[in-house]
Order: structure tokens, then sequence, then C-alpha cells
């Protein structure tokens, strides 16, 4: 198409410019029954997978609808949300902090016809467009990064992975059998935006290989300082060498003895890219979660060192994340968190009950603190 | 790697328009940017926020920090965007002819 302005002018850019407006105040949003009720809330059910019931003190009922979504999504997507919202809900929606889509309503009744309406719609490749569920002891929306959607430092894929994971575990979505929420996230690289670091559990994306150095353009387009200062162990060093063409230039030395592939080095810098086809794969990671309910929050923990990245539909990583689920889901007491559980039986047996092999990459050696991750002890079992 | 040329200069450049060598600067390649940077005309405060992250960038091998570009140069970040609407980085540095800003930018 051809160009068309949108009343800018590239040649005053600063004239009639408008900034520092800030968001748009979320009370413009508000459904007319929460506006009415905002911070008068008595009491909430959970009906039903995916319905939710709020009572206030004037006695107004709001009956919410949570549904998944892919949060990568196109504008027709979003359009058919605003579509459904216009119909049932005066046009009033909400995303949640998972990145599923919540529509209220204010009748029992509504909310039914609604759920029914949303599980019905499918793309046209069968999967569902809005499958209802989420809410109380289930596996919820995983959230999740760029992978080789957008970035530029990952290890594997993120929306690719989190399809297989939502599509092997699809029924927990849809139900409330768990023994307590659990939480899925994946990060395509140790970055880790996002979760990962704090989720029952957590896909990560991982290197395997210590980056290339292009010496011929590292001191044109880095900053040699910054890339030697990101390295967490000291592994690089600044460096002259002689090209083919006989100059001397400025750039890096890898000590690949020391290198761990956490990549840092590339993303300060582009002459040290590390991503590799069989070299990159996925870390997997449990027990971790952010509420303090009974026990702290507590950290994820690296469970297995390695699963190749398989792509469109990575069977092993389906696999293995079924079979931790399923076994925490028939092991673990009432309320108890993956991390709670594998605290309680100790780590010795979560590996033994989900048949996890365990390597020498389990066990920390980043400094000081590894020291506090082995046992002092001997309590342990056999 | 797409190059341009000006006033009888050539200079080869990445997609975000950033020189791939810090060596080609030159007073023509300030000119050649200054209007995609939307600045009309280069005072002195301009070629002092210039001079300074050159200076600093040969010292240093790094950029400053944009707390250390203030209390050099005794310009505030505020005036620094006055100066170049697109900020210390994509701007001033870009003009300075100092490599692309990375991380999480
Ligand atoms: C030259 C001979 C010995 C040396 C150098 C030695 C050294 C040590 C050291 C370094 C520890 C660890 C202390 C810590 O927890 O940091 C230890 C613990 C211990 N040693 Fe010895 N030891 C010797 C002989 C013995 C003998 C002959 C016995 C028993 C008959 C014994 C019984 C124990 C016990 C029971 C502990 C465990 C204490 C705890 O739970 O921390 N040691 N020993
Ligand atoms: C029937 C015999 C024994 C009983 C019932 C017994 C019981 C205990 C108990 C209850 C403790 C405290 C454990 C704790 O800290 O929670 C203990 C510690 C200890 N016992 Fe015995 N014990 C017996 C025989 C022996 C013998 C024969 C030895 C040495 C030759 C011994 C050496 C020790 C040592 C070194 C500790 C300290 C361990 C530590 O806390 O590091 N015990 N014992
Ligand atoms: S986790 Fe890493 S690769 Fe993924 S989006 Fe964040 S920085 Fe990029
Ligand atoms: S990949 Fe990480 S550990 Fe390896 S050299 Fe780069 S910064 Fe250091």
């Amino acid at each position: 198409m051809a160009f068309v302005s949108s009343g800018y002018n590239p040649d005053k850019p600063m004239s009639d410019r408008i900034s520092d407006i800030g968001p748009r105040n979320y009370e413009e949003f508000l459904p007319p029954v929460i506006k009415k009720n905002f911070g008068k809330w008595l009491y909430h059910e959970i009906i039903e997978p995916g319905v939710l019931m709020h009572k206030a003190e004037s006695g107004d009922e709001v009956y919410t609808v949570r549904a998944g979504t892919a949060r990568l999504v196109t504008t027709s997507y979003i359009r058919e949300a605003c579509a459904i919202a216009k119909e049932y809900c005066g046009g009033h929606l909400r995303w949640t902090t998972r990145n599923n889509v919540e529509f209220m309503v204010e009748s029992l009744e509504d909310a039914k016809k609604l759920k029914e309406t949303l599980n019905a719609k499918t793309f046209p490749g069968g999967s569902h467009m809005f499958p209802v569920g989420g809410t109380g002891a289930s596996i919820s929306n995983i959230v999740h990064t760029q992978g080789w959607v957008h970035c530029h430092t990952p290890a594997t894929d993120a929306s690719g992975t989190v399809k297989v994971i939502m599509d092997e575990l699809f029924e927990e979505f849809t139900s409330m059998k768990m023994p307590a929420i659990l939480r899925i996230a994946v990060a395509c690289c140790l970055n880790m935006c996002g979760a990962c670091h704090c989720s029952d559990l957590a896909v990560v994306g991982y290197h395997r290989k210590p980056p290339m150095v292009d010496n011929a353009y590292l001191d044109n387009l880095c900053e040699i300082p910054l890339a030697i200062a990101s390295c967490p162990t000291g592994a690089l060093k600044p460096s002259k060498m002689e090209l083919p063409d006989g100059k001397t230039v400025k750039t890096i030395a890898v000590n690949n003895d020391r290198c761990m592939y956490c990549g840092n080095c590339y993303t300060m810098c582009p002459s040290l890219p590390l991503a590799d086809q069989e070299g990159d794969g996925i870390v997997l990671m449990v027990g971790g979660k952010v509420s303090n309910r009974i026990s702290n929050p507590k950290f994820s923990k690296v469970a297995v060192a390695f699963i190749p990245n398989e792509p469109p539909r990575w069977p092993t990583l389906a696999k293995v994340t079924r079979k931790i689920v399923e076994t925490y889901a028939a092991e673990a007491k009432k309320y108890e968190r993956l991390g709670d559980w594998a605290e309680r039986i100790g780590w010795e047996r979560f590996f033994e009950k989900c048949e996890l092999e365990f390597t020498h990459h389990l066990i920390d050696d980043f400094r000081d603190p590894a020291y506090f991750t082995w046992r002092q002890t001997t309590n342990f079992k056999f | 790697m797409p190059s341009v040329e000006f006033q009888g200069k050539n200079f080869d450049i990445d997609e975000d328009g950033f020189l791939q060598r810090f060596e080609d600067w030159c007073p023509e390649w300030v000119d050649y940017v200054k209007d995609s940077e939307g600045i009309k005309d280069l005072t002195d405060e301009h070629n002092k926020v210039i001079e300074f992250l050159q200076d600093y960038y040969k010292k240093n091998g790094i950029a400053p920090m944009v707390r250390i570009l203030s209390k050099v140069t005794g310009y505030k970040l505020k005036h620094i965007y006055e100066l170049f609407p697109s900020g210390p980085g994509k701007g001033a540095c870009k003009m300075a002819g100092l490599p692309k800003p990375t991380g999480c930018v």
C-alpha cells in the first residue's frame, strides 16, 4: 500500500507531539457492577472450572468466565473477543496476569450460556479459541516469552513449547483435580523473562556450546569492557589478534573451560553469537512458588539438565512434563504445591518417584552459596 | 551491508543507521544524521555532548552511563532530550559514531 500519513510531520517532529500521558485509567473500562461494588466484596466461590462468582455487600453478584488464550494473538482474534464481550458483557472484558481472558456477567444463567459459546468456538485446525478453565487447583495458562518469533537470544521456542505442553495437559486446564495450583512458565533463554525462577514447573532454553568470536567485527560493533563485565564466571578477557589480512584488531578471548554458555556476552556484544541447532535445548526446573501461603516463596530448582529441541512437537518435553505432573498429582497432599511436596518427601524421593535421572549437572557449583545446597546432614533416605 | 554517500563521503551503516566503524566518523556524518534524528541546527551544546561521548569512548572503550554524561556536560537528562529528541543512545551516540547500544534496550 502506498504511504498514508497519520498527520505526523517529519520536518517538524516535535510539533503537536503528545507525550507522558501514561496509560488510560482503568476505571474508564470497569463494568458497571464492578464499579458500583469496588472495594466492597464479601466472598467468592468457584462455581465450576472456569467460572467464579463474587458476592458484594450490596447483594450484587458478578460471574466471571475465564478462558485460555495463546497470548500471541492477531487483531482478528481480539476482535472476536470484543464481539463476544459486546454480545454478553456490555462490551467489557479483561485480561489476567497469566494472559487468560475473563468475561463478566451478572447471572449464573448468562455465565453458563457464555461458557458454552466460548467452548464451541474453534479455529479451522480444530483448536479451541476460548477454552474455559484455569481456576482453582488446575493448570492455568503458561507464562511465556518471545522465542524464535521475535527475540535474538533464545535457545528454544516459546509459543511452540507452550502449545505442546498445554495440549498435553489440556484436561488439567478444564478441571480442578490437582492437590494445589500448578504454575508452568517458559523462558527461551536464561534471562528468564517472566516467571521461570518461581514456578512449580519451568521450561528454560539452554545452550551447551561457548560463543563463536567474530574477530573482524568485534571491536567495531561492541564495547569490549561491557562484554568482559557481562560474564558471570570471568571467562572473557580482552585480547589482540592478527587477522588473515595482516591487520591487528582488538577482540575478546573466550576461556572455554570457564564458559557455561549463559549467552550474557552475546546480549552485550553482537559479535559473540552462540545459538546452535544440536547444542541448544531445554532445562526443566521444578518447585518454585511466589505466594507465602503456609511456606515461604521458593525458587524453582533444576530437575532435568537437558531435553533436546524437537520442533514442532517436542515429544520428550511433553512426556517428561506429563510424568512430573501426574506423579505430583497422585502423591502430594491437599494444598501442597509441587515444591512443598518435594521438600517434604525429600528430593531423593522426588527423583525416584518422577523417574528422573540425577546427573552431576544438578549439583550447584556457582560460587560460595553452592555449598548451602549440598547436604550437611545424615538425614536422607536410601 | 548498506552504505550511504553524503557530501562525497561513504559510510557503512546498519539497518538502524549506526556507523559500522568508529574510525569512519567525520563532521559530515553528523550533518547527514541530524535530519533523521529530528535536529534542525547543530549548536555548541550538541557538539559538547558529541565530543564528550567520543573522548570517553576512546579512553574507556564504552559509552558513558547517562549519569556520567549528565555530570560531566552539566546537562540534565531533560536537556539532553531537548538537544537529541531520540535520547542519549539512539540520538547522541549515533551521531558521535559510537557502536549501537546493546542489552535489553
Ligand atoms: C586423627 C583422627 C581424626 C580426625 C583428623 C578427625 C577429624 C574429624 C573432622 C574434621 C570431623 C568433622 C567435623 C565437622 O563437622 O566439621 C570429624 C567428625 C567426627 N568424628 Fe572425627 N576425626 C578423627 C578421629 C575420630 C575417631 C577416632 C572417632 C570415633 C571413635 C571420630 C568420630 C567422629 C564423629 C562421630 C564425628 C561427627 C561429628 C559431627 O556430627 O559433626 N573421629 N572428625
Ligand atoms: C544403644 C546405644 C546408643 C544409643 C541409644 C545412642 C543414642 C544416641 C542419640 C539419641 C544421639 C543423639 C542424636 C541426635 O543428635 O539427634 C546420639 C548421638 C551420638 N552417639 Fe549414640 N547412642 C548409642 C550408642 C553409641 C555408641 C556406642 C557411640 C560411639 C562409639 C555413640 C556415639 C554417638 C555420637 C558421636 C553421637 C553424636 C552424633 C552427632 O550428633 O553428631 N553412640 N546417640
Ligand atoms: S527469555 Fe531470553 S530469549 Fe526469551 S524473550 Fe527473554 S531474553 Fe529473549
Ligand atoms: S556465554 Fe556466559 S559464561 Fe560463556 S563467556 Fe559468555 S558470558 Fe561468559
